[in-house]
């Protein structure tokens, strides 16, 4: 592999990196301080932007589309940063980090919907 | 584009919002729960892939069979783990789409009977297979680079650990989906 190619993967690995780091964390954060990009209405197929509540009588509002916009917004952004310094890819810590995020956001999320785990 | 093509009565006084009913054609060749069945079945068959595909590489990266050798265990695991990255990439993010886009029809004529039932554990599960799918989401990247560069020993862990965290994802929201099928929704 040359230098080159080297400095290519190391770019997109450092992307890669910091995207499974941080969109786990930007994902538990929307969740529980419900922060969506955008919220939708599916009884009226009306949508808007950021946070807005039910309309009474006209069904749910779902926020979940809006969870997901913003963490891929925010992990691309980050991921970009990070992409700017290729050495990130080689720091172990980082590339731990990469399995154990995701893995610890799991009991995060199953604590914040303690709501439905009601007996 | 709407993400829900059904039919409204014209004047129906609902407002009409940014959406725009894009959709609605579809609804004069086919019935709206003829629609919503094909989405939902397409869902389920790309879910069925990404589950085997994801199998095979997770008993792959945690058995590391140098040969085929004898036996189903052997034989299951003895897979060329990198040729599978694009396709679980491509099934992962297909398989997503259908998902979000049948989730609109679950909000409203599921979730809400089985609330009205007071099913809640039924409801967090499935809160929970949205989550998940959408972590997943996050991984894809890193685990189709540590695929493409499978020789690189530096880049095992990441791989091993994405890989087992992909295919525990799959399972649940796969395990899930189906339960909370079986309480309300095909053909409910």
């Amino acid at each position: 592999m040359s230098n080159a190619d080297r400095s290519t993967h190391d770019t997109s690995l450092s992307f890669a990196i910091a995207f499974a780091i941080a969109t786990p964390v930007l994902y538990v954060l929307c969740e529980m301080r419900n922060w969506p990009l955008l919220t939708y209405h599916p009884a009226t197929n009306k949508m808007d932007l950021f946070w807005a509540p039910p309309v009474r009588g006209e069904g749910p509002a779902m926020y979940w589309y809006g969870w997901v916009f913003n963490m891929l917004i925010g992990g691309a952004l980050i991921g970009w940063l990070a992409s700017r310094f290729p050495a990130l890819s080689q720091n172990r810590t980082l590339q731990a980090m990469t399995w154990i995020v995701p893995t610890l956001s799991v009991p995060v999320l199953i604590y914040a919907m303690r709501y439905f785990w009601r007996w | 584009m709407a993400l829900w093509p059904h039919r409204r009565p014209k004047n129906s006084g609902v407002p009409k919002g940014w959406g725009i009913r894009s959709m609605d054609f579809i609804l004069d060749y086919m019935s709206e729960q003829t629609f919503w069945t094909i989405l939902f079945t397409i869902h389920a068959l790309l879910a069925v892939a990404l589950l085997g595909a994801l199998t095979h590489q997770a008993a792959h990266v945690l058995r590391q069979p140098k040969t085929a050798g004898t036996g189903f265990l052997n034989r299951f695991s003895a897979v060329s783990g990198h040729a599978y990255a694009s396709a679980v990439c491509l099934l992962w993010v297909l398989t997503f789409i259908f998902g979000a886009w049948i989730y609109v029809k679950y909000r409203v004529y599921v979730r809400i009977p089985i609330e009205q039932e007071g099913f809640y554990k039924t409801l967090g599960a499935f809160e929970m297979k949205e989550h998940l799918g959408a972590i997943g989401l996050g991984l894809l990247p890193l685990y189709w680079i540590a695929w493409k560069r499978h020789g690189e020993a530096n880049l095992d862990a990441m791989r091993k650990g994405s890989t087992l965290l992909l295919a525990f994802f799959c399972w649940v929201t796969f395990l899930v989906g189906h339960i909370v099928n079986n309480v309300r929704g095909f053909g409910s």
